[in-house]
């Protein structure tokens, strides 16, 4: 789709090629053959992986509190999405699981990883830029390289004796896992940037901030864009371990009660929701790149 | 000096202001859009039936209430999903917060989390002694249950009958239990050392069904749902915390509360107790009932809620308040568990008798009994 249209797309020809050198068939559109072919492996795979899974349970040789049936965990699924009554026949209806419906409990996750990660996106940046730029590396780095090596889990005692038992230790939990490896990745980016660069524009006349803003911002923005990710991958594994304390709504503390009452097929479903959430997060962050830093890799 | 913007531009990546800021505006509008979709804390369930309160309610309770509350099937369930507390104070503020086991109770505690909380009797007991005593100050104001059949040691290998063929065995437990407690009780009882005859690990119950099937425990000592899957496994029961509580060590779940709270509001511990009695007639007279509403709560199946209630004993607030509980045994029960946990490190002293009858205080069972 790409290729044909591009030629029409009423742009100079420098700024074109500026963003797309040569336009290779491994980079066409998403609906380019490879594409294609790619996304016909990853759901041959999933199919194959399901029949696999089914023919197991289906021959007894597993048995169901072990690994429960495909279509099992698709009923613990749509069970914990909808209203339903408590046993077949009772006329006692209830919502979800534990009063809330699955999704609602994702959300509730997500919630947390969004305000914790924002904070750390917010807090880490400019700390990186910082520190990556002024004697302030020198001083805390050794700080940040200590938080950094912490299991989170570790510490979450503490923090439900400052913060309670709330959502505000989950959400300082989350942001002080996330907040080191994004300040980590900004400082590296920031001291990766081209010195020929920055002495050019300042050759130009560029003020400092103009640097920073013009060349420093826009060649760290792929590693601290790494950095979101890979903290964002971190914040879903210590989430759900948080949530083991009075994590109700949220889809760890559902995973563990579930667990606790050997809820084999509800707690699959909670493990596949979650991992199919991070997946697609973790390819929003990938794609926002994309738009965001489309000189990735061009410099 | 401003640089001469023309040529700066040539050289470098002209888009780097917009798309930061577009990256800041990505992020705040992702966050805005995720937050206040869920709130937390959606105290009863929704699709509970519309619960009056069973007596006159009282209205002039305006206290702040947080209540801990762990996955047990008694009386405690029934109560937050009927929502009688919500019924019976309706001008009261109450939460309620879901603990997975006492230990973290007593943690919440410590740290002015909660008001109110239910646990084991051996978390209270580590709470009634140093050093926890020194950050903690509850009382026992409520007996949920007496764990009979609830809890029990089932063997896989059935040639073994009884404890003392459990020597040279593992034998798993959650440590710091109630389950603990019973366990090495009937030990010592057996004459067998707990350190030594028998290899006694500490094992989350969920856990236990992974390892019995990989033969990596010969026993254990747990509660259900685990303990009907191990004795569907082909597991023998060859004692339980029904034959403990016989030979003298009875082990309970038991209601705390902060003892400034109860002082503060003892219209509140009243209302309080009154609903746990009313939930503890309710199991005894319409199980099924009250087997549904604990079904709502952890979740399971109404029936085997009900099969659970038959593996403990639940005494109505006269019973309780009486010598045999409450009033006066309770104190002996805990300052025996005090001595059994010094000799497991859990705690480092026990304290006089009386520092254990400061720590149980069955002025409100009295208040409900009597009211």
């Amino acid at each position: 789709m790409t290729q044909t249209t591009a030629p029409a797309r009423p742009q100079s020809d420098r700024i074109r090629s500026d963003q797309e050198p040569a336009p290779s068939p491994r980079r066409a559109g998403p609906l380019g053959p490879q594409r294609v072919r790619r996304l016909g492996l990853h759901l041959a795979s999933v199919a194959a992986l399901l029949v696999v899974w089914w023919l197991v349970t289906r021959a007894g040789l597993v048995r169901p509190l072990y690994l429960p049936s495909p279509g099992a965990v698709w009923d613990a699924f749509v069970r914990a999405n909808s209203d339903h009554p408590i046993a077949p026949g009772s006329d006692r209806i209830v919502r979800g699981e534990q009063n809330y419906y699955l999704w609602e409990h994702l959300v509730a996750s997500l919630q947390r990883i969004a305000i914790g990660v924002g904070a750390a996106v917010a807090v880490g940046i400019p700390l990186g830029l910082l520190m990556g730029t002024t004697w302030l590396g020198t001083l805390l780095e050794p700080y940040l390289s200590f938080l950094r090596s912490l299991p989170p889990l570790a510490y979450i005692g503490l923090l439900i004796v400052w913060f309670g038992i709330g959502d505000t230790s989950k959400i300082w939990l989350l942001f002080l896992a996330a907040f080191p490896p994004i300040a980590m990745s900004t400082i590296s980016g920031v001291r990766g940037v081209r010195e020929d660069q920055v002495n050019a524009v300042l050759s130009l006349g560029a003020s400092r901030r103009q640097t920073l803003t013009a060349v420093v911002l826009p060649a760290t923005l792929p590693e601290i864009l790494t950095g979101i990710r890979v903290a964002t991958g971190f914040a879903w594994t210590t989430v759900v371990a948080a949530e083991i304390a009075n994590g109700i709504p949220g889809i760890g503390g559902l995973a563990y009660l579930a667990g606790e009452q050997l809820q084999s097929a509800l707690v699959i479903a909670c493990i596949v929701v979650i991992g199919l959430a991070a997946i697609l997060l973790d390819l929003g962050l990938k794609s926002l790149e994309k738009v965001l830093v489309p000189w990735r890799g061009k410099a | 000096m401003t640089a001469p913007s023309g040529a700066r531009l040539e050289n470098t990546p002209v888009k780097s202001r917009p798309t930061s800021t577009a990256a800041a505006l990505a992020a705040a509008a992702l966050s805005l859009s995720l937050t206040g979709c869920v709130e937390t804390g959606r105290s009863s369930t929704a699709a509970a039936p519309d619960t009056d309160c069973p007596w006159r309610a009282d209205e002039s309770v305006t206290a702040e209430a947080r209540i801990a509350w762990q996955a047990v099937p008694n009386g405690d369930a029934v109560v937050k999903d009927l929502g009688l507390l919500e019924a019976c104070m309706p001008n009261a503020d109450i939460s309620w917060v879901q603990a997975s086991s006492g230990g973290d109770v007593v943690k919440y505690y410590g740290s002015d989390e909660v008001d109110l909380g239910l646990m084991g009797s051996a978390p209270a007991t580590i709470a009634s002694s140093e050093p926890v005593v020194q950050d903690v100050d509850l009382s026992v104001v409520w007996i949920h249950d007496v764990i009979g059949d609830a809890e029990s040691l089932v063997v896989k290998d059935p040639t073994i009958t009884d404890i003392s063929g459990l020597k040279g065995k593992t034998v798993a437990v959650p440590f710091s239990s109630t389950a603990h407690y019973s366990l090495l009780q009937a030990l010592a009882d057996a004459g067998l050392d707990a350190t030594q005859d028998v290899e006694v690990i500490n094992l989350e119950p969920e856990k236990m069904p992974g390892a019995w099937q990989g033969d990596q425990i010969d026993a254990a000592w747990v509660w259900d749902p685990v303990q009907s899957q191990l004795l569907e496994d082909g597991g023998e029961r060859i004692l339980s915390s029904a034959d403990t509580a016989e030979a003298g060590r009875p082990t309970f779940d038991v209601g705390t509360a902060s003892q400034e709270f109860a002082a503060d509001n003892p219209e509140f511990m009243t209302q309080w107790t009154k609903a746990q009695d009313y939930a503890v007639r309710m199991i005894k007279d319409d199980p099924a009932a009250a087997a549904e509403s604990v079904a709502v709560v952890l979740g399971i199946d109404p029936a085997d809620a009900e099969k659970q209630f038959g593996g403990l004993t639940f005494l109505t607030a006269e019973e309780q308040a009486g010598p045999d509980y409450l009033g006066g045994q309770l104190t002996e029960d805990l300052f025996t568990t005090a001595g059994f946990l010094l000799d497991q490190g859990e705690i480092e002293a026990v304290g006089t008798q009386s520092d254990y009858a400061a720590h149980v205080d069955p002025g409100p069972a009295r208040a409900a009994a009597d009211g």
